[in-house]
């Protein structure tokens, strides 16, 4: 591996790019940022451009035109790139091609055969039945045939009816769609055939492929994370605890992650609470050692309110939640852990250096995404400028930001919306509620639009979800 | 007055000859034209008598001379010649060669197409004391003498459709037809049909029109002259040219094109020489049967005699035409055989046909097209293997015959009695079991439903079953491209905003399509022959018959030589069998890196040779253009005659109830997309491909129009019906599957 010293392209935006330019510096390496004219204002401009010296910042037309970050990682020096979360963060291709061109970089990140293999959502199916991993009840490759359909979709129901469900659904899924793209409920047997007929002729046309999906439609579900981080070498991983992020906005958008998954000292669940934790960090485990996983990765999961979890898909990448799973751990009794710090440093190829026994779980904290939007309206963003940013600082709290609290800042319209990650961190669920609340009390945020109009935010909305978070 | 007239009598002929040689300064034409300005100048001053010995001097000077030029006429003066304004055209001949005849149509101007003149014209014959009527159908390019709205003989689509139109009428009544070629070649334009695909469609149908067809060429170029060249008897003019294209358009090829320099004379003079265009070429090369003497320099509208020799020679031909298929012959085939044409009496014998002898027709124009141009390329395979082949086609057409039709179908019909009996037995069995059942209806199945279901539900499934081309979700070939650290930069990136590519990612992943706009980038035929068609080596045949230089065209055997090496193929066409997705199947791949997918001599005969053995072993026949620029034209008349024979090899694979599919990639143009490519039934695009007759180059060069540049593409192709749909590469063995269940054929193994 390279032994020289190492100059990181952060290829992101935003609070992220902050975080990594920061690990950057505690790991002694030099880093370089990019960013787009609508984000000249942004912090990670700022911050790179005060702690970053020569080459650190590059000026491109978008985040997502790969051959401008390879022209900017040529110019300056770059031995590595790390993509953030988004844009190229599960793009195989992209990490293909740092490591395969003629002048290849280190991709912070897992390798692009793991990313091709887990980014595949079929394909991480079939190897979770194959482990004997917990999936969700339904079809593992596409159906094309209509009465193999049919017949699956009867089994399917039948299934249901035996597990004691009053009312049994369906999904069926075009196997090429994504996003909510061609997906439809059936609880009606006898409906089942016009709707796959829909279906598949909906995908033959949107995506020129006819498989069909069928899965067990799961109703009131939780969903819980895995912190997956490994070494290199694929071979040594260990596991920042679990979270549970099922307060989500009404487009399927976390608000509130809390760590760990459930809070089974102070909440009472039907179902063993610790039995399912364990359950699903040991299968995730097993799942990145059968697959060699070589970085950080979140394994997610849906429970069902019967406390039956199902394995839905793996991220191949940092999340943005990561703050959460890092403030109740520490190795070795040291102090707080830096996942993306970590990150950096395993994917530089650097040694693990400790083992699961090291890492201990302790109290509980949350994150709060906070955004510019209206939580009554459909969660619809709101545009304009901030004119005041602030909150009062506590040692249980921490607060990312590309938002200056100095200045006026414009929120530039094409990216998401996020403007703050505040994680909160206590020893008991009922300490988390009340610093959470202290918190958002706290938090000044003011802002005007072109109209004229007062700034909206979701604060209401995390005050009112933080009564309940953990409860099932 | 008389003198003035025999003056300008020899002026006359004195411009003739001038425009016939006019590059080239003539000492004879200097001589004359000096003898002929004294004369003039003289003409005053001297007496009558004088003057009259004079112009009868020169009058014989003119014809001695004459006589002298015609002798060292060059191919190039011969296509002056026959591009000559006072070249006999088709009306002439109407008048002159035939006793009555009625245009059909159109008249002159006023018709759908005025370079295609057709007309029902009679020969009246005396036989004893009766007056016969013999009626034919006249077929033919009208180049007029200069007309504007003739087109200069260059016929547009409809122009052809109209000629095939008239051959079936020509067909039902029973009459002989004879064609006359005066075309520089065929009008290049893409319209409803496209130029290409009319002209593949005369060609397809002319192969089986049942009637005797005599053809007389002129001016023979390329596509046109084939529309309506297909014949039993081929005559020739002897100052006419046939050819693959025309002198210009050839050393517009062998020149620099790019430079849009005009090329000069001397390169045009000798292309039109290494193409070996003229009569004695084409006769030695067997692709006419006979020669017609024209006056010297050339027949022109007062050459009554010659009217005369082509008349009987017509009558000949179309004589001999009928008698090669008539059971019955006696003496007249003697007499005919013995017969000297200059007698300018022509043995009289009926033109109707049986239907047996319909029969043998089309078939002995079957045999005479496949026999021709056999010497033109090299056939390296052993003599054992030759052997071996013919003894192997023999065994395959009886293998195919007692598998498929002698005990397939008795399999067939048994396997569908045990069907039916099955499903009786089952009825009745049912029946019996409600009865039983009946009382303990009401007692719940239960709720658990049965193991393999819930595993089903549950656990993993076998593997999804993968297409052809994908294993383990990577292409089986990777072209070179893919593994070359560069971007690739879209065509279309302006219009659809498509950022550029990276070369791993577009040939390795995508298979070479732009993931925004779906632009298909040019991709390697081994590509398709490994991903789609599953190539193996072992299976290829006939890969001993290689190109070869027919007509020792100057130059072309080090070009030969050049892109053997460099594309390591021995023509531009693969024929091999191959299995996909268990259906077995013939392909034939035309590959545009070999002299840009050009057809010759040993291309069609291994096309042919492809037709008749997916014939023989009843298989679906695939013909995957990779990219053709139409016939070689370094081979002249050997490549051009490759047209109506593949042709007439798939027609006949078709006819028999074979399923002959067509996939077009690239660029494919010229006479290959005019004849056995454009005449299948099932023609597909590949996305992003260009099909047509003529490129765009070409098209404003002849028409003086400019095109657009989407002119081609295969949406436009699907427009004019030319293809029936289009593919997207990556999607290809799907489509190829999908064809080979649903389209054509009845008469397939696996049916």
């Amino acid at each position: 591996m390279y032994s020289g010293e190492h100059r990181v392209l952060i290829a992101n935006r935003g609070e992220i790019a902050i975080r990594i330019a920061r690990a950057c510096i505690e790991l002694n390496l030099s880093f370089s940022c990019v960013y787009t004219e609508a984000d000249r204002h942004s912090g990670h401009v700022r911050f790179a451009r005060e702690n970053g010296g020569s080459k650190s910042l590059y000026c491109i037309s978008s985040y997502s035109d790969a051959n401008e970050i390879f022209s900017v990682a040529d110019s300056c020096g770059a031995t590595a790139i790390h993509p953030g979360y988004g844009f190229f963060a599960e793009d195989f291709r992209f990490a293909r091609r740092v490591a395969e061109r003629e002048k290849p970089l280190i991709f912070i990140g897992p390798s692009w055969w793991i990313i091709r293999e887990l980014g595949d959502k079929i394909n991480t199916k079939r190897l979770a039945r194959s482990l004997g991993v917990p999936t969700i009840p339904g079809s593992d490759k596409p159906i094309y045939n209509e009465l193999e359909a049919v017949e699956f979709a009867d089994s399917l129901f039948a299934f249901q009816k035996e597990q004691g469900f009053k009312a049994s659904a369906i999904m069926v899924k075009a196997s090429a769609g994504g996003g909510g793209m061609g997906i439809e409920e059936v609880t009606d047997p006898d409906e089942f055939r016009s709707v796959f007929r829909r279906i598949r002729n909906y995908s033959k046309r949107q995506f020129n492929d006819e498989g069909v999906l069928i899965e067990q439609r799961i109703y009131g579900f939780n969903h819980l994370e895995v912190q997956i981080v490994s070494e290199r070498s694929g071979q040594k991983h260990v596991h920042f605890g679990t979270r549970n992020c099922s307060i989500q906005s009404s487009g399927n958008q976390k608000r509130i992650e809390v760590a760990p998954g459930f809070a089974s000292e102070d909440i009472h669940y039907i179902f063993n609470a610790t039995s399912v934790l364990d359950c699903i960090t040991s299968h995730s485990l097993s799942m990145a050692q059968e697959v060699s996983y070589d970085n950080v990765g979140t394994w997610e999961w849906i429970v069902t309110p019967r406390g039956e979890p199902f394995l839905m898909e793996v991220n191949t990448r940092i999340q943005v939640e990561n703050g959460v799973s890092a403030a109740i751990s520490s190795i070795s009794g040291q102090g707080k852990v830096d996942i993306v710090r970590e990150q950096l440093r395993l994917g530089l190829g650097a040694d693990i250096g400790y083992s699961q026994h090291d890492i201990s779980l302790n109290g509980l904290a949350l994150e709060y995404r906070i955004i510019a939007e209206n939580p009554d309206r459909n969660f619809a963003p709101w545009v304009g400028t901030i004119e005041r940013f602030g909150w009062v600082a506590e040692d249980w709290l921490e607060v990312f930001t590309q938002v200056p609290t100095d200045c006026e800042y414009e929120i530039p319209t094409e990216f998401d919306p996020n403007l703050a990650l505040a994680i909160v961190h206590g020893d008991s669920l009922e300490q988390v509620r009340k610093r959470g609340i202290e918190f958002l009390d706290g938090l000044e945020l003011r802002g005007v639009d072109r109209a004229g109009l007062q700034l909206q935010s979701n604060i209401s909305y995390l005050k009112e979800k933080t009564s309940i978070i953990l409860e099932f | 007055m008389d003198t003035d007239k025999r003056l300008d009598a020899l002026t006359k002929r004195l411009d003739y000859i001038k425009d016939i040689f006019k590059s080239n300064e003539n000492a004879n034409v200097t001589m004359l034209s000096s003898e002929l300005g004294e004369c003039k100048q003289s003409r005053l001053k001297n007496h009558l008598q004088d003057l009259d010995r004079a112009l009868t001097r020169l009058e014989d000077l003119f014809s001695f001379l004459e006589a002298k030029l015609e002798k060292e006429l060059t191919p190039m003066d011969r296509v002056r010649i026959v591009r000559h304004p006072q070249r006999i055209c088709l009306n002439d001949i109407l008048e002159n060669v035939y006793d009555n005849y009625t245009e059909l149509g159109g008249l002159g101007e006023n018709s759908i197409d005025p370079a295609m003149v057709i007309a029902q014209a009679c020969i009246a014959r005396r036989v004893g004391n009766k007056v016969v009527n013999q009626p034919v159908m006249v077929i033919g390019q009208e180049k007029g003498h200069g007309q504007e709205f003739r087109n200069g003989g260059s016929v547009k689509p409809w122009g052809n459709a109209k000629a095939l139109h008239y051959m079936k009428v020509a067909q039902a009544e029973g009459i002989p037809i004879h064609t006359y070629i005066f075309t520089p070649g065929s009008y290049p334009i893409e319209d409803y049909p496209g130029a290409a695909q009319q002209i593949a469609k005369n060609i397809y149908e002319m192969g089986q029109i049942n009637v005797p067809i005599v053809a007389v060429i002129s001016e023979g170029g390329s596509g046109g002259a084939e529309a309506i060249g297909l014949a039993d008897r081929r005559l020739m003019l002897s100052h006419g040219y046939y050819s693959v294209i025309s002198p210009e358009g050839a050393a517009a090829i062998e020149g620099n094109p790019r430079t849009g320099n005009r090329v000069s004379e001397a390169l045009i003079a000798s292309c039109a020489k290494k193409l070996c265009i003229t009569a004695e070429d084409n006769l030695r090369m067997g692709y006419v049967d006979r020669i017609i003497h024209e006056p010297v320099l050339g027949a022109r509208p007062h050459n009554y005699d010659f009217f005369r020799v082509l008349r009987s020679e017509v009558i000949r031909a179309t004589n001999e035409a009928c008698l090669s298929v008539k059971r019955v012959k006696f003496f007249k085939a003697m007499a005919i055989r013995r017969k000297r044409t200059q007698d300018g009496k022509e043995i009289f014998m009926r033109w109707a046909l049986s239907n047996g002898a319909r029969k043998r027709l089309t078939e002995k124009r079957h045999s005479k097209f496949r026999e021709l141009s056999t010497s033109a390329y090299m056939d390296n395979r052993s003599l054992m293997l030759k052997l071996g082949t013919a003894l192997q086609s023999t065994a395959w057409s009886t293998k195919s015959w007692l598998l498929y039709d002698l005990i397939g179908r008795g399999a067939r019909a048994a396997k569908q009695g045990v069907e039916g009996i099955q499903a009786e037995v089952l009825q009745v069995k049912e029946k019996a079991c409600s009865l039983i059942k009946k009382d303990n209806d009401s007692d719940p199945v239960g709720n658990n439903i049965s193991r393999e279901a819930r595993d089903k539900i549950l656990c993993l499934s076998s593997p999804a079953q993968q297409g052809a081309c994908l294993e383990d979700g990577t292409w089986k070939y990777r072209s070179p491209q893919s593994i070359i650290d560069r971007t690739f930069s879209c065509p279309n990136s302006a219009e659809e905003g498509c950022l550029d590519l990276w070369g791993p990612d577009l040939f390795g992943d995508f298979g070479g399509v732009c993931i925004t706009c779906g632009h298909h980038f040019r991709m390697e035929y081994q590509w398709y022959l490994y991903n789609v068609f599953n190539y193996a080596d072992g299976f290829e045949f006939n890969s001993g018959i290689e190109a070869a230089n027919p007509l020792d065209y100057e130059g072309f055997d080090l070009k030969l030589d050049e892109v053997r090496k460099k594309t390591g193929l021995r023509s531009s066409c693969i024929t091999f069998e191959t299995r996909m997705d268990g259906i077995n199947a013939v392909v034939i791949c035309i590959a545009a890196p070999f002299r840009g997918g050009s057809i010759g001599a040993a291309e069609g005969e291994k096309i042919i040779r492809a037709a008749e053995r997916a014939q023989r072993k009843q298989l679906p026949l695939i013909a995957y253009v990779h990219g053709t620029a139409g016939i070689r034209i370094q081979e002249g008349t050997h490549g051009v005659l490759q047209m109506p024979r593949c042709t007439m090899a798939v027609r006949r694979y078709m006819d028999a109830g074979g399923l002959y599919l067509v996939v077009y990639d690239t660029n494919s143009y010229g006479g290959t997309v005019a004849s056995f490519l454009g005449c299948s039934p099932y023609q597909f695009g590949i996305r992003s491909s260009s099909i047509g007759f003529a490129g765009p180059r070409v098209i404003t060069e002849t028409t003086g129009i400019k095109v657009p540049p989407n002119y081609h593409n295969a949406w436009k192709a699907l427009a004019r019906g030319h293809i029936q749909g289009i593919w997207d590469r990556r999607e290809m063995s799907k489509n190829v599957q999908q064809s080979l269940l649903t389209m054509g054929g009845r008469n397939l193994y696996y049916r």
